[in-house]
């Protein structure tokens, strides 16, 4: 995904991309092992993530390569379905995965450096748009001209205001390979982010901050890639609006904030797992 | 001293190319060379600095060694999130120049004070920071931060104070005797040499750097004295006194610390300059040969040794 690299570009657009269901599948076993939260943050991201990994130069984030294209999922407690999506994309294997939340692991409830192929920890909102910018100014100063430099925000956190800050130096500097993609999964920590801060319709924000805005159905891989591939051939700085639904796929919890923080039992986790299946219990 | 360490800027700039200027658009008549002379490692943030601490670790994730710059209240307390989890955490080697230290903005009143910075940092793992005393540890200050691999906070204080022979990280000035010695950084590191004039049984000790302190440098000094005054512009409680106690009780030094520093308050009562507040606050050369020997009579009277 590189000029800069030895790894030439690769059609990754037209790469098989895994099974949504697979991969939510995935969280919840991860989720119900160790009794971890933010259920409805992962499940709100799944096709997002596919659709950004599959735009990426895979085998170049493997090798660290310094032209590699970037994912900085700064919804940090997005950490279960990024460490699902990268096992998918052959980046976490099913030991790793097998230990996420537990007694010496590397894998954190928040997305931590510590995990090869991650690029930053996040956890505390707000930190990953400005250092994905910083990253796309490195990138574009040292001739890396073609990688791509995604950003994952929630629609909750976007209140953050170092996230506005971080867009306005974008936009300045005109950083057009840097993608933010905002999981618009209408609620945020306890309740529906339009209570607390309506900032409907998103468009219109990051409109005014001079982005060119690609607002699709966060449930629709094809549409975030096709969004994607406008972007990487387009000389305008973009972003993406991924309208999505808070726990989607486990009927239970959709669009409901309470599960931002309960943990599955052992029916909560078999009704979620047969929904995904097809035969709801 | 700033203009010191960005004349030495300039020339790693000009054989360093993974050095990369950031400013939170600070720094005129002062950064307008690097743009001119490096635009492509040059950026000016604007005033957005929790943003401006993310981009720089943005460009230490792409390869770039970032020295980003701003007045240290602006610096440190506006972002000390994003320097905890986007610097110290990944463990980049941000360098982060903070100007205006201490009083150094006096007049402008207490958001512009800045005497609870370095404390801040110092409570983070793996953040060196330097105070230079003198241009001659101020030209040599950006050289020793670029050759460690870690985060560092430089502390600028204003002024050009020249120290003969200070360009070590710590400087130690012997007294005609054993008497109390003084430990300073910064800005006044030239007041306990003053006082040092005024009473040549005084021996001053200056460290530039002061975090982490030299465990056995200052072992081998406060060894030698019963009493030890740490003279900052900051507050003791996070400052250095508060890492010279630490170091007397760890490893069983025998020396009784005093703190001369600025009260645990905001002085909302302007000064028009430093020195006006060095004068309020005994950190003047007067006021510290004050607080050195009237404590030191008072403990006679009282009875008490030497702790």
């Amino acid at each position: 995904m590189t000029s800069n690299t030895a790894s030439p570009a690769a059609p990754v657009h037209k790469r098989e991309l895994p099974d949504p269901i697979a991969v939510r599948r995935t969280i919840l076993e991860m989720l119900y092992r160790s009794r971890a939260s933010h259920l409805g943050s992962s499940m709100s991201l799944v096709e997002i993530l596919i659709a950004i990994y599959g735009a990426c130069d895979i085998d170049a984030i493997r090798a660290h390569l310094p032209g590699r294209d970037r994912v900085f999922v700064s919804k940090g407690h997005g950490a279960a379905a990024t460490y699902a999506t990268m096992h998918h994309f052959g980046l976490l294997s099913e030991d790793d995965l097998a230990t996420y939340h537990q007694d010496g692991s590397l894998l954190a409830g928040h997305v931590s450096h510590a995990v090869p192929g991650v690029e930053h920890s996040t956890g505390a909102l707000g930190h990953g748009l400005p250092v994905a910018v910083g990253a796309a100014i490195g990138m574009a100063s040292s001739g890396y001209d073609d990688a791509l430099v995604f950003c994952v925000l929630g629609d909750g956190e976007i209140q953050e205001g170092s996230v506005w800050e971080a867009l306005m130096l974008a936009s300045h500097r005109r950083l057009r390979r840097l993608i933010p993609v905002v999981d618009n999964n209408h609620v945020s920590s306890i309740t529906e982010t339009a209570k607390v801060i309506d900032m409907a319709p998103l468009s219109n924000r990051f409109g005014g901050f001079g982005f060119a805005v690609h607002e699709v159905d966060g449930h629709d891989t094809a549409a975030i890639s096709d969004a994607i591939e406008i972007i990487r051939h387009q000389d305008k700085q973009s972003v993406i609006i991924a309208n999505t639904v808070k726990g989607k796929g486990v009927p239970f919890a959709e669009g409901q904030p309470v599960w931002h923080y309960r943990s599955l039992d052992d029916k909560s986790y078999a009704t979620a797992m047969a929904a995904l299946s097809g035969n709801p219990l | 001293m700033r203009g010191r360490i960005f004349e030495a800027l300039q020339a790693r700039m000009a054989d360093n190319p993974s050095i990369f200027f950031v400013t939170g658009d600070m720094g005129i008549n002062l950064v307008e060379p690097i743009e001119v002379r490096y635009p492509e490692r040059f950026l000016n943030a604007g005033i957005a600095e929790q943003n401006m601490i993310g981009v720089a670790a943005g460009l230490c994730n792409a390869g770039f060694r970032p020295v980003v710059y701003t007045i240290g209240n602006f610096l440190v307390h506006r972002c000390f999130e994003q320097i905890r989890d986007d610097i110290a955490l990944h463990g980049y080697p941000v360098v982060l120049l903070g100007t205006s230290a201490g009083y150094d903005n006096a007049p402008l009143g207490p958001t512009h004070h800045i005497i609870d910075d370095w404390g801040a940092i110092r409570n983070l793992p793996g953040i060196d920071v330097y105070a230079p005393a003198s241009v001659e540890f101020a030209s040599s200050v950006l050289d020793r931060v670029l050759a460690a691999t870690r985060p560092a906070y430089i502390r600028i204080a204003k002024g050009s104070p020249t120290i003969a022979n200070s360009d070590n990280l710590v400087v130690d000035r012997p007294g005609s005797s054993n008497g109390p010695l003084l430990v300073s950084y910064g800005a006044l590191a030239t007041e306990c040499l003053k006082a040092q004039e005024l009473r040549s049984d005084l021996s001053v000790l200056i460290l530039n750097k002061i975090n982490p302190v030299d465990m056995a440098v200052l072992t081998q000094h406060l060894a030698r004295h019963d009493r030890a005054l740490v003279v900052e512009d900051h507050f003791g409680q996070s400052g250095l006194y508060s890492s010279l106690c630490q170091a007397v009780m760890e490893l069983g030094i025998d020396c009784r610390i005093t703190s001369v520093a600025p009260p645990l308050a905001f002085d909302l009562v302007v000064g028009a300059s430093a020195a006006t507040y060095f004068r309020r606050g005994e950190l003047d050369a007067t006021g510290i040969v004050q607080r050195a020997f009237a404590e030191s009579a008072l403990r006679n009277e009282v009875g008490h040794g030497h702790r």
